[in-house]
């Protein structure tokens, strides 16, 4: 195991590298003054250019600064904000937590209601229940997720009055204890039902399709005849034999939105990964760009690494190998 | 013999008191009965944050930058409703004859937010040391022959030619005082203090949290005091204007400033509730909202095609369906909010009124003759920011519709701010360009970018190619003349731009805040003009929470 897992983060390096090279080239071509933008909208006096540029080596070749950022990320050093004047690395460190809150609640709830959905979608199949749940996984995958996130903002926030429009904590904070962990959940709710509707109909639709197989394997047809009850051979059975595919799809995604859930973070003001994103494109803070491409990467490969694991443990005719 | 001008401020410049009154309550107006301010409690407000790389608003122009730094620096004196100026840290300044000399006397005995004491080094030191990275003393810098401490409660500033717009520079927005004993012999770009500053402002920062919020606590040294009244105030970041609107709709935040398209949800939303106010800043800065033509390439390097467009144009539509009915139109190259220099004779309204006949003659003579329905077709660009979006979108679409009338097609590209700078300012690859820059409070601040000679590309600053030594000249004598011989200068300038359009000024828009009905006693709150933002300082809540 500890072979594989080495070999596997080794096979990783020069993908990073690449990621980091290719993120150095967009940037190079798109155009932007990052000194503008941290000026607003008058003309800059000269001198302040000059002073803004010489320290953050704005005008280096593009060979120098890539050398330069690979000098410095050996020695664990994301490069250096100049719209937050803070080191990348803290950027996301204080970033990623708040991400990966909303990212990890909204999927543990996705996951399960997905499931829940599409089991009983399966298992039901072709019936009023299945066409039911198959009409109402269709019309949440469909609906992008800010637009879920708006409605749910102008019912329960709007309307209702009953939870918070934005943000992830009260900006007036005078709460301890349990009050204040029910605080949070309150500004939790909605970014994180906006996301697990979104995962829920991905999870539904995936593991509809393989319970679906997995009720005409001839295992399942045994386990039947052998009188274990229904509830039995779905959870002894037909969940476990079908989830690889679930498994497969969120962790990928789940690497991914690591990145932040972009869409979702700005509808709520959500201080996550994704809006740190958002932020640094709309200012041209490249060196915070590329150290948040390169954490997404990183949890892209790590998620990946842990998928692999999981089958192992989930199918042991899986054997990891090098 | 000197002739010593006290308060001269409130006559000076063409921004001075606009006849109608301060303050203007649009929606349902809950004035408070008692008037005695109470202390305590907690405000919040609502910014999107961008800029927030350094809360020092001499590094920067930034809006939420100008917003914050309300509240925890000063300036030498701040401006009422009415556009007057009102003494802060001087407590009067006097003008010699000349107009070459300012004199500022200062309060005594004042300290820093850290305790430290106050004096007229420290005003000398932001002149000399701080001040050259502001970009609103670019006129005024240049020109100081010298600032001089002749005691340590007055400031002696010496200019080589009079400036009419010289007293502009020393409001407290534009120039914040900073204290010497922080920055002197560092690197002020970088020195740490930028985002911990140390001033004279009602507030000091307590904590800055990049991406979500700012708290700032009681400055116990305010040279106000008993204000300011609340116990702190917390900035809010929220990037998107919507969420801002509903975050104030649902009393999450007490003040924002007001996006045009929310004006109107929040005056219905204020008579609904009576938990929110939309307000008008009467003598605001204007808000020109212009189109920038590029003259270097056909078809709008022809004068008659320009002014073909501005025939084809009715404003009128803009008005009503971009800006809700908010702005009002642009008469000439100077907003009529500069009373005392803008010339109503030279009227747009009249030299190019709506005539879509008219703008056909003149595209023919152009030579640009109307072939299948179609005369050629031209980019405009606009930039598609968060806070730009929802009223320039509009503005393109009724602009491409009723060009489409005169046989222009016209392809609309709404950008990021950073790429529209790019192919407006710097690749000069534009057709049109749609933007709306402030008037500030003098045309020297904020009119003369649009229109003079602009050889170095500086972005936001005439992008059109167009650069006439004619009107340079006029320019330059209209900053330097005195007040009264100001406007006749601005008339030439008004009939110059008329004639060639660099650039349409087509509205004019103030500005509006959105505040909640928690705070007491708004006539004085809100005794504000031109940019500046709430008096913070003077901010209390009901019953002191």
């Amino acid at each position: 195991m500890a072979r594989f897992i080495i070999a596997r983060l080794g096979h990783a390096i020069p993908l990073l590298i690449g990621v980091i090279v290719v993120i150095f080239c967009v940037l190079q071509m798109v155009p932007g003054d990052p000194v503008q933008a941290i000026i607003g909208q008058f003309p800059v006096p000269p001198a302040y250019r000059a002073s803004i540029e010489e320290r953050f080596h704005l005008n280096d070749p593009l060979y120098i600064r890539l050398f330069q950022y690979f000098v410095n990320l050996a020695q664990g050093d994301l490069g250096y904000s100049f719209r937050a004047q803070r080191p990348v690395l803290d950027l996301i460190v204080e970033r990623a937590p708040r991400t990966l809150l909303l990212a990890a609640s909204g999927y543990a709830v996705g996951i399960v209601v997905g499931i829940m959905i599409g089991v009983q979608s399966a298992v039901t199949n072709h019936r009023s229940v299945d066409r039911f749940w198959n009409a109402l996984v269709l019309v949440g995958y469909a609906m992008p997720t800010f637009w879920i996130g708006q409605l749910l903002v102008i019912v329960f926030a709007m309307n209702l009055g009953w939870l918070p429009t934005q943000g992830m904590a009260p900006l007036i904070d005078r709460s301890t204890g349990f009050a204040w962990v029910l605080d949070r959940m309150r500004y939790l709710a909605l970014p994180m039902t906006t996301y697990a509707i979104y995962e829920a109909t991905r999870v539904a639709r995936l593991i509809r399709t393989s319970v679906i197989g997995t009720l005409g394997q001839g295992y399942i047809v045994t386990a039947r005849q052998k009188g274990l009850s229904r509830r039995e051979i779905i959870q002894g059975h037909v969940i476990r034999n079908s989830i690889l595919p679930v498994v497969t799809a969120m962790g990928y995604s789940f690497g991914t939105a690591m990145g932040g859930a972009v869409l979702i973070e700005s509808v709520f003001s959500w201080p996550g990964v994704g809006s740190l994103l958002i932020e640094s494109i709309r200012l041209r803070d490249n060196q915070t760009i590329v150290g948040v491409v390169l954490f997404v990467a990183v949890c892209v490969i790590l998620m990946n690494l842990i998928v692999d694991i999981l089958y192992s443990w989930l199918d042991p005719r899986i054997r990891l190998a090098r | 013999m000197a002739e010593k001008l006290k308060h001269r401020s409130m006559m000076r410049g063409g921004w001075t008191a606009l006849a109608a009154g301060a303050m203007v309550l649009v929606g349902t107006a809950a004035w408070a009965a008692d008037e005695t301010p109470k202390h305590g409690g907690i405000a919040v407000i609502g910014t999107d944050g961008s800029g927030l790389t350094t809360l020092n608003s001499h590094a920067t122009s930034a809006t939420p930058v100008l917003m914050v730094s309300d509240l925890w620096a000063d300036g030498l004196f701040a401006r009422d409703g009415k556009g007057k100026k009102v003494p802060h840290i001087a407590t009067s300044w006097d003008i010699s004859p000349d107009q070459k000399t300012y004199t500022f006397h200062l309060r005594a005995g004042l300290k820093w937010s850290d305790g430290k004491p106050f004096s007229s080094a420290d005003v000398v030191f932001t002149l000399k040391d701080v001040a050259k990275f502001n970009t609103y003393q670019t006129q005024m810098l240049p020109n100081m022959e010298s600032v001089e401490a002749p005691d340590a409660n007055t400031v002696v500033v010496t200019l080589k030619a009079p400036l009419a717009a010289a007293l502009e520079g020393f409001d407290k927005e534009v120039l914040p005082l900073m204290p010497k004993h922080i920055y002197e012999g560092t690197d002020v770009l970088q020195n740490p203090a930028n985002r911990n500053p140390v001033g004279l402002g009602p507030y000091k920062l307590q904590a800055f949290e990049q991406g979500r919020s700012l708290t700032f606590v009681r400055n116990p040294n305010y040279w106000d005091q008993p204000k300011p009244y609340l116990d702190g105030l917390v900035v809010a970041i929220i990037t998107d204007t919507q969420q801002q609107i509903n975050a104030l709709l649902q009393g999450e935040i007490d003040f924002v400033k007001l996006p045009y398209t929310q004006v109107a949800r929040v005056q219905e939303a204020a008579k609904a509730t009576g938990k929110v106010f939309a307000r008008q800043v009467e003598v605001s800065a204007p808000e020109r909202a212009s189109l920038d033509f590029n003259m270097r390439k056909p078809p709008f390097d022809n004068q008659k095609v320009r002014q073909a467009v501005f025939h084809a144009m009715d404003r009128t539509r803009i008005i009503s369906d971009a800006y809700h009915g908010f702005a009002f139109l642009a008469t000439n190259a100077i907003p009529a909010q500069f009373t005392e220099l803008s010339d109503p004779s030279v009227d747009y309204g009249k030299l190019y009124p709506h005539d879509v006949a008219k703008a056909g003659k003149l595209l023919d003579e152009a030579g640009f003759p109307l072939v299948n329905g179609k005369r050629f077709t031209v980019d405009l660009t606009y930039s598609a920011s968060v806070f730009n979006r929802s009223t320039f979108e509009p503005i393109a679409q009724i602009l491409a519709a009723q060009w489409k009338e005169v046989g222009i097609e016209t392809t609309l590209s709404g950008l990021d701010d950073q790429l529209w700078i790019d192919k407006v300012y710097k690749q000069n690859n534009f057709d049109v360009s749609l933007v709306s820059l402030t008037g500030r409070t003098d045309p020297t601040l904020g009119v003369d970018r649009s229109f003079l000679c602009n050889p170095n590309k500086l972005p936001y600053v005439n992008p059109s190619g167009y650069c006439n030594p004619e009107l340079d000249a006029i320019a330059a004598k209209a900053n330097g003349a005195a007040a009264a011989d100001r406007k006749q200068f601005y008339k030439t300038y008004e009939e110059i731009v008329a004639r060639d359009l660099n650039e349409i000024s087509m509205t004019n828009v103030p500005t509006f805040h959105g505040f909640s009905t928690r705070f007491e006693a708004l006539h004085t709150q809100f005794d504000v003009s031109f940019n500046e933002y709430p008096n913070w300082a003077e901010v209390w809540l009901k019953n002191g929470k």
